[in-house]
């Protein structure tokens, strides 16, 4: 598909509804995502960041509601649009037994990757994100490299649509620099990141646009922050924000406690 | 010492016991295992323990009776705990009890009273008692001294199973650690057997064994509880010096940093083996992973153990029960009837554990399963591949072992019938595997060698099943004869044929059902549920 027949959207959520038993987890959220934008998807603990993720690429039901992804419409079923899909899932999803290598080619291979192009990128990936231990599993692996492999396996294929939840804890500051780096070249061949962070600074450094939803799963603000960058304010509720912290807070009514005994 | 801190862990124990009750598979686990330990308490004090005693004081031999009795349930409670891994579940490991402020000594005081408290241990202890309440109620026998005794030996054999189960996990972990243990079952499942006939005819060296068991454990609570005056002292002082020794063994051993698991190290990187080849077989959508799952059993130590020993234990459980059977059958196919049951164990023993809890050690790595663009349910399928393709080359080790070593080797149809009960087996347990890895799976530790963590339906069928194999044939061969005939070979196809559709019909159906249980699945090993 040429980029000029390709939909605007990368992402487009209808009225999604998830429950779990009588919990509602996301409800009614209804959300656009546009192609080559690297999309900041905010909210406090607990309400429905990762639920969203998780019915967004397949891991979850939804109750009710539509998802579009890549202008098709997507089910757990869509193997087709999988493929052009990369994940770094919250758990990470590694296979602890395996070596780093073992695990990127298994990745590679059912992604569809031929066997020259699955080593040559595996080696690639393993070399620039200094995995190259081979005697390690990834059960050995330290918090930051297992992070890293789970980033590694999320982009091995070239997706065109990545979701990367808290992508950068635990990595060093190299590393984030690193995968900073690539983001940004993702973005700019028109591929669309989706990112969940708690850290509002690499946010609000990172991303062009942000959506931001409170308990449950209601979408409370979403638009521009590149403002910021420029030394700009949000205009919201007849404030000023020149910051995403002070916006997020004021928009999810989170409040520091006062413990006088702290 | 601080026991307000030791006693408060012990009743979180209980508590997260409590809490797993809520759910609705955790009433159904709580209901079966409370009826079950009721009838097994009322079969055991009535029939076992206090019918035992009953029993030794009324013969005029009670000392021997209860030699016998308390060596049996000592050996049974050593191989319940260190084969079948009950009774040694971790709750709390060292690194977690660090989280608390507690000292190195109250730590180990918190992980033991939680591993004592264990309801399998509980059980053991009411047999325990039982024999002594059957014999103080026909006999003369002194209860406080029994008691002390009893409880003694209680505690010495849950520190003999705790430092043989440690010292067996480290040894699994290292290189030569499962040929090792594999040696060692082959040993000592051939030992009885071998030596009941020397010592029938020597007695002077069945009095020297005698003489040196006099020294164990159970010998020594036996004198505690029916011997009298010095006799009954000196069996208290036998228990109190080896619970003292095995405390001290079991804390130099903890003391003792154990080695790291780990896989074979590659050194660089290795690309196509033998398990990609292997993958290939099923074509390209499923190759990778059916190798990743060959790659999960085979790195998995607890896998490497019992793949190792399950041969060997066939060979001892063939070899024992035809020679048990062999008069009733006058000799004649016995070896074969016991074959019969062997086989089909040797195809589902070794990859039992993962095989009904696919998902249960793999964690977090379900969700990347399921982000794959395939079919969710194709690494449900790979995994149940991968499983009996590796207890298929058992079955055909088990069949070479029959061809080479067994007496009756000659008859074609013999062989037929125990391939024919080995796939019959392999494909009953692999098809009930998979509905047990939906609707009964457990979050569970890859790396852990010891400790049953499977589900209570895992459970039913694994033990289930190896009861099944032990015993149907040899209830088949009385009741039945016919079905263990030789001549009547051909019978076994299509026995084996309906066990090959049962799996197929559940691989596919599991397979329809995989979508639906896919969330269910992960907050369960994900341990949210």
């Amino acid at each position: 598909m040429s980029s000029q027949s390709m939909p605007q959207d990368a992402i487009r959520i209808s009225n999604l509804v998830k429950q779990y038993g009588p919990v509602m987890a996301v409800e009614n959220l209804s959300l656009v995502v546009p192609r080559g934008r690297m999309f900041g998807f905010l909210g406090p603990n607990g309400s429905g960041k990762s639920t969203t993720i998780g019915c967004l690429t397949g891991l979850l039901d939804a109750n009710s509601g539509e998802i579009e992804i890549l202008g098709q419409p997507f089910t757990a079923g869509s193997a087709a649009l999988k493929r052009r899909m990369g994940v770094m899932p919250e758990t990470l999803g590694l296979f602890d037994p395996l070596y780093a290598h073992e695990f990127l080619a298994f990745v590679a291979r059912m992604f569809g990757l031929d066997e020259e192009t699955t080593r040559k990128r595996v080696n690639e990936l393993l070399a620039a994100l200094e995995l190259t231990d081979a005697k390690k599993t990834l059960g050995e692996y330290s918090t930051g490299m297992r992070k890293r492999a789970a980033f590694a396996a999320a982009v091995i294929h070239s997706p065109e649509v990545l979701f990367l939840d808290e992508p950068f804890e635990s990595i060093d500051p190299a590393g984030v620099a690193l995968l900073k780096q690539w983001l940004r070249r993702f973005t700019e061949q028109g591929r669309t990141v989706f990112i969940t962070s708690h850290v509002l600074e690499t946010v609000e450094r990172l991303c062009e646009e942000v959506a931001i939803i409170t308990r449950p799963g209601k979408l409370v603000w979403q638009g521009d922050i590149t403002v910021l960058a420029n030394d700009g304010a949000i205009r919201y509720d007849g404030q000023e924000f020149r910051a995403l912290e002070p916006l997020f807070l004021h928009l999810t009514g989170e409040r520091y406690a006062d413990l006088n005994w702290l | 010492m601080n026991l307000e801190m030791v006693g408060n862990l012990v009743r979180l124990r209980y508590k997260l016991l409590w809490a797993k009750t809520r759910t609705r598979n955790g009433k159904i686990a709580l209901f079966v295992a409370g009826y079950l330990l009721l009838v097994l308490v009322l079969i055991l004090m009535g029939a076992g323990g206090v019918g035992a005693g009953v029993a030794a004081v009324r013969s005029g031999k009670g000392q021997s009776v209860a030699e016998l009795v308390l060596s049996g349930l000592f050996l049974q409670a050593l191989i319940s705990t260190v084969m079948l891994g009950f009774g040694l579940g971790a709750v709390f490991s060292e690194t977690e009890l660090r989280r608390y402020p507690l000292t190195a000594r109250e730590r180990w005081l918190a992980r033991h009273c939680i591993g004592i408290l264990d309801p399998f241990w509980f059980i053991l202890l009411v047999l325990y008692l039982g024999l002594l309440f059957g014999m103080y109620l026909v006999g003369n026998v002194s209860l406080g001294l029994g008691l002390v005794g009893l409880v003694v030996l209680f505690l010495a054999n849950y520190l003999a199973a705790r430092a043989i189960a440690l010292v067996m996990e480290r040894a699994v972990k290292g290189k030569t650690g499962s040929l090792v243990l594999m040696s060692l079952v082959i040993l000592l499942g051939f030992l009885p057997g071998t030596l009941a006939p020397v010592l029938q005819k020597n007695h002077a060296l069945a009095d020297t064994l005698l003489g040196i068991l006099r020294f164990t454990p159970p010998f020594g609570a036996a004198a505690t509880i029916a011997g009298d005056g010095a006799a009954a002292w000196s069996g208290l002082a036998v228990e109190l010096c080896w619970t003292v020794g095995l405390l001290g063994v079991l804390a130099a051993l903890e003391k003792r940093p154990p080695s790291r698991a780990r896989a074979a190290a590659t050194g660089s990187i290795a690309w196509g083996g033998r398990y990609d080849r292997i993958g290939g077989i099923f074509g390209p959508q499923l190759a990778p992973l059916v190798a990743f799952w060959l790659r999960f059993y085979v790195r998995n130590n607890r896998f490497r153990t019992l793949y190792l020993i399950t041969l060997p234990v066939c060979a001892f459980l063939t070899y024992n029960l035809g020679k048990a059977e062999g008069h009733r059958l006058h000799g004649q196919n016995a070896l074969f009837v016991a074959a019969l049951g062997a086989f089909p164990l040797a195809s589902f023993l070794g990859t039992s554990r993962i095989a009904v809890n696919q998902f249960g050690y793999a964690g977090g790595a379900l969700r990347r399963m399921l982000l794959l663009p395939t079919d969710p349910a194709a690494s449900l399928r790979a995994g149940s591949y991968a499983g009996v393709l590796l207890e298929s080359t058992l079955l055909l080790l088990a069949t070479v072992a029959w061809v080479v070593l067994a007496p009756v080797r000659g008859d074609i149809r013999m062989l037929f019938m125990l391939v024919a009960s080995g796939s019959t087996g392999l494909f009953l347990f692999h098809g009930a595997a998979l509905w047990v890895t939906l609707y009964g799976p457990r979050r569970g530790k890859y790396d852990a060698s010891f400790g049953n963590d499977m589900s209570l339906m895992a459970n039913i069928l694994v033990v289930g099943g190896a009861l099944t194999c032990i015993f149907v044939p040899q209830v088949l061969s009385g009741v039945v004869p016919a079905s263990v005939n030789p001549d009547y070979w051909w019978a076994s196809i299509p026995v084996a044929a309906a066990a090959w559709a049962f799996y197929r019909v559940s691989l596919r159906i599991t397979a329809s059902l995989f979508e639906g249980r896919r969330e269910r699945l992960m907050a369960v090993v994900e341990g949210r549920a």
